[in-house]
């Protein structure tokens, strides 16, 4: 099969992220899907619903911010460099978000419990909190039916679709990612329903993602469209592309900080741009290439051990004899001649 | 006397909490730059743990900014992801979860989600959340917390309990089930906590050198017990400074 699902960001959230979807929303601290979040913005999508772990730069606060999510689940969400996350602040001391906490890991468990299409999965953590008590729709303490006592069980998130972004893509939608391997973002992808919209720095072969496999974290048939995005995740870092932004999240925090100004952030940064190619080049514009140039990281991290997924022809055993010894030969001998002698 | 930053002071207190070869699971923020400076000083044997999933048997070449940040993965021992790390702390293996917070009681709970009255939308001031704090003090075998002080942070009752302290004092955690030991140390911006080993309660252990015990008393909103071997904190010292600024040279985290 040779499905091309290359598109552009503008069709990949046109066709596949509907108003009331549930969004796994990628990344971490780092590799949040800051295009996308854009797009999604551009698009005026309505009444979504997110889940994902920890979020960072502010992608989610100017997702809420612009309208698009009534309802989040999450364990952490921030503009570390502002140290707030100022609009959903505001969308929820006015009545606009539903908000459903839970810790970090309860959170990748709900995600691992979709990924293992199973309803809910036990965890250690929770227990004893607030969360506990403000968040019953994914928390609940149970008596282990195996007898060791109360255990927290969180319910299974399986979003409708998962956007995120990762270092490289192929056509097919094999996505090659290095960011925060086991975070969530191999889980939250695999357990969506209808599947993942991937923005990638690069583009590659199939046969270069199938000569290293094992860092596919999501494969292709799971994965609806593929973006050739490079600086998809800015102002957050793309392992091995570009470093966090600092500057520009502070920036944009500054805006995100005050209901007045925030509008004006959209207007230049988001519904002013066509694309993200456009956000990139009105950055230049007005901060210089020399922002850009900051963010280079220290390469020569590439690994060392010469690994070789080599496999072994079975065809070599063709025409061997059986191997065998006597006390083996008479064993099996005295066998037949009892079955015969029946 | 060297001169330093009362984050100085923090970093290098805190990190004398952590033992050599101790397993160490870091959140983000000033723990971050705490473990970065055990493993280069006294703790060479530490093992560094983060939710973004690296395990390191050394510090990383740069300043971490993030949990996932790409410097911790750069030379790491095994980045198998947060499921990894956490899978560790739920087995019981991790010896010392530290953490930040916003709101602490003197069971040691603290808060993390925001401050205000939840039910009541209107009047409630969202944080972060908890982040990885909470399962790192639930499970975590020992807990050490930094964190700023003052009487509207060091409360009576904190506004939403995000990260389990002792609860409501002795037996609760057991109650629930908890493999972790709770609360151990709590390294503020005024001094030095433990935890009393019958009561669990929180009690002053060190001041810093500046402070008082009736300074410290006047920021914390319930009635302090203080340790009768209270003394003041060494202060850091000039080799211990040069090598802090050295690992966040431009001060994002020490200021």
């Amino acid at each position: 099969m040779d499905l091309d699902k290359r598109m552009s960001l503008k069709d990949a959230v046109a066709k596949f992220i509907h108003d009331g979807d549930t969004v796994y929303y990628g990344g971490f601290q780092i590799a949040v899907p800051m295009a996308l979040t854009h797009e999604i913005i551009r698009q005026k999508k309505k009444n979504l619903t997110t889940v994902e772990s920890s979020t960072d730069v502010g992608g989610l606060d100017l997702l809420v911010g612009a309208g698009c999510v009534s309802k989040i689940h999450t364990a952490w969400i921030m503009n570390w460099y502002v140290k707030a996350p100022y609009a959903i602040r505001r969308a929820f001391n006015e009545g606009k978000l539903e908000r459903h906490d839970i810790s970090n890991f309860g959170a990748t468990s709900a995600l691992i419990a979709g990924f293992l299409g199973v309803p809910f999965i036990p965890i250690r953590g929770n227990i004893g909190t607030d969360m506990l008590k403000y968040n019953p729709m994914d928390l609940k303490v149970i008596e282990d039916p195996f007898g060791t006592g109360k255990i927290t069980v969180v319910r299974a998130w399986r979003a409708d679709v998962a956007i995120i972004h990762a270092q490289k893509a192929d056509r097919l939608g094999n996505v090659v990612s290095y960011n925060t391997r086991g975070v969530t973002d191999e889980f939250g992808a695999m357990g969506s329903k209808r599947g993942v919209i991937v923005t990638a720095e690069e583009i590659v072969e199939p046969e270069d993602v199938r000569s290293d496999p094992d860092r596919t974290i999501v494969p292709y048939f799971k994965t609806l469209a593929v973006v050739h995005c490079p600086w998809g995740a800015h102002p957050s870092a793309s392992r091995g592309y570009y470093g966090l932004d600092i500057r520009f999240s502070q920036y944009q925090g500054r805006y995100e900080r005050h209901a007045e100004l925030l509008p004006h952030f959209l207007d230049e940064w988001v519904y002013g741009c066509k694309d993200h190619a456009a956000y990139m080049k009105k950055y230049v514009e007005k901060f210089g290439q020399a922002g850009l140039d900051r963010l280079k990281p220290v390469l020569g991290f590439k690994p060392k051990m010469d690994i070789d997924y080599g496999y072994h022809d079975p065809a070599c055993w063709k025409g061997v004899p059986m191997y065998t010894d006597d006390r083996l030969k008479a064993y099996e001998d005295a066998i037949a001649a009892k079955k015969g002698g029946k | 006397m060297a001169d330093y930053k009362l984050t100085e002071l923090m970093v290098v207190r805190c990190a004398k909490e952590i033992k050599d070869g101790e397993v160490v699971f870091a959140g983000v923020g000033l723990p971050l730059v705490v473990v970065g400076f055990a493993m280069v000083t006294h703790a060479p044997n530490m093992i560094m743990f983060t939710e973004g999933g690296a395990i390191r048997a050394t510090a990383p070449p740069g300043l971490a900014i993030t949990v996932d940040d790409p410097a911790l993965f750069c030379g790491a021992d095994a980045t198998f992801g947060m499921l990894a790390t956490m899978a560790a702390l739920q087995r019981g293996e991790v010896d010392v979860a530290f953490i930040g917070g916003a709101q602490i009681d003197k069971f040691g709970n603290i808060n993390s989600s925001g401050v205000g009255d939840w039910s009541k939308p209107d009047k409630w001031t969202y944080f972060a959340g908890s982040g990885g704090a909470n399962d790192m003090a639930t499970s975590g075998k020992k807990v050490l917390a930094i964190m700023p002080q003052d009487a509207k942070k060091f409360v009576n009752k904190v506004d939403y309990i995000t990260t389990p302290g002792f609860l409501g004092g002795p037996g609760e955690r057991e109650k629930l089930g908890m493999i972790g030991g709770g609360p151990t140390c709590v390294v503020s911006t005024m001094g030095v906590y433990l935890f009393d080993e019958k009561t669990k309660e929180m009690y002053l252990s060190e001041y810093y050198p500046g402070q008082s015990i009736e300074k410290i008393k006047a920021n914390c909103a319930w009635d302090l017990k203080v340790s009768p071997k209270v003394k003041e904190t060494t202060p850091p010292t000039a080799d211990e400074i040069k090598i802090l600024r050295g690992i966040d040279p431009t001060g994002f985290y020490l200021g």
